[in-house]
């Protein structure tokens, strides 16, 4: 094809087909999005800051019981750390394959739920919340935190979020909290002696969305 | 400029260009809609790793592949395999001549065909194919955009092109004979 660089030889044959213009109203849903977005990674960027200051701060006005509680801090700090890792290779790890997903895949939570029933010690926390464009797709068993634990995956748009859930060791209430890691939300937060960490690819402003739903089961 | 204020700059506009690719993998508006809006939100993840490349090119790769993924997860069916290397089926082959690549008057006469009836034949054609042509005769895409969009050899994207313009072609008749 000695014409390759010449446009004009070629048979543009679609050339008349329909060059489709962008809705305005994408433009500002996506302009509202990325600004979300920014405004969720920098949350996650300031929190560690504040941990840092919170520990020196505390470490200069005092000894004993002082520091000890700093320590205290910076364990709570780097376990909450290590889950996020291993929750964010969880929920790789079950979107590498469809089948790793749900182990069963119902958008009932009358099936999911009973499901789990005689494979874990708790029954986790189950709801359908397509209307509110979380849409029930399954649960499967994973290991998380060193024990099993009840993963419960929702649609949200186009993405798959992971829920994680397990028998908190402190039963107190905890209010979600979000974390940015490797380019995934991840938010924690601990309701009815269950502690819920939830991922996916959307913005951490969802997942809290998600969170406080869930709260309300 | 903070990031956001980068980004926009340099992304909104081929906004478009990013609708008119999903439109077409898609074939659906709203379909559409959410792959850029996803395409975008990927972007932004990415944006960092853009560095010198060109933002259209760099863009459009990202909302085939969001496109793709939607496409696996809600419409597998739409993901037909092309065969790059074997030869031409009988049914392109009585469609119109293999090669297609001539600028001959049947091609002059299939460019007044109306834009309805390439519309719908260019929808129906196998994505794989469907893609390299939105790309060349609608986005104006260089052969080397196209290959590094699609993730592609350069001579791929010149056999796809070939081909699919041949089955183009094909279907475009086919529409005109059953008007006619």
């Amino acid at each position: 094809m000695t014409q390759k660089n010449d446009p004009t030889a070629e048979p543009m044959i679609a050339r008349d087909a329909t060059y489709y213009r962008a809705p305005d109203a994408l433009g500002s849903r996506i302009r509202a999005s990325l600004a979300a977005e920014a405004r969720s990674e920098a949350r996650s960027q300031v929190r560690p800051t504040l941990w840092r200051w919170g520990g020196i701060a505390a470490a200069f006005a005092a000894v004993g019981v002082l520091s000890w509680n700093v320590a205290l801090l910076q364990a709570r700090g780097s376990d909450e750390d290590r889950l996020a890792r291993e929750v964010v290779t969880a929920h790789v790890r079950s979107l590498m394959v469809e089948s790793h997903l749900n182990d069963v895949a119902s958008t009932d939570q009358h099936t999911v739920k009973p499901w789990f029933a005689g494979k874990l010690d708790f029954a986790p926390a189950v709801a359908d919340l397509a209307a509110s464009g979380f849409a029930l797709a399954g649960g499967r068993l994973d290991y998380v935190n060193g024990r099993p634990v009840a993963a419960l995956t929702y649609r949200h748009r186009l993405h798959v979020v992971n829920v994680f859930e397990w028998p908190a060791t402190d039963a107190r209430d905890q209010a979600p909290r979000s974390i940015a890691l490797q380019g995934y939300a991840v938010v924690h937060w601990t309701r009815s002696g269950i502690e819920h960490w939830a991922i996916s690819d959307v913005a951490g402003a969802d997942l809290v969305t998600l969170a406080e739903l869930l709260s309300k089961v | 400029m903070t990031r956001l204020a980068r980004l926009e700059q340099s992304l909104l506009p081929h906004l478009d260009a990013a609708y008119n690719l999903a439109r077409w993998l898609t074939r659906n508006d709203h379909d559409a809609e959410d792959v850029v809006q996803e395409a975008f939100v990927r972007a932004m993840r990415y944006f960092d790793s853009m560095k010198g490349a060109e933002a259209r090119p760099w863009l459009l790769a990202i909302v085939r592949n969001t496109g793709y993924t939607w496409l696996e997860r809600n419409r597998p069916a739409d993901l037909v395999s092309i065969d790059d290397v074997g030869p031409l089926s009988t049914e392109v082959e009585s469609a119109g001549h293999a090669s297609g690549v001539d600028a001959n008057p049947e091609v002059i006469l299939l460019q007044s065909a109306n834009r309805k009836l390439v519309n719908q034949a260019l929808e129906e054609l196998p994505i794989g194919y469907r893609e390299v042509i939105v790309m060349r005769e609608i986005e104006d895409l260089s052969y080397k955009e196209i290959a590094s969009i699609a993730g592609i050899p350069i001579g791929t994207v010149m056999s796809r092109l070939a081909r699919g313009r041949s089955l183009l072609k094909g279907l475009i008749e086919n529409r005109m004979r059953k008007a006619s």
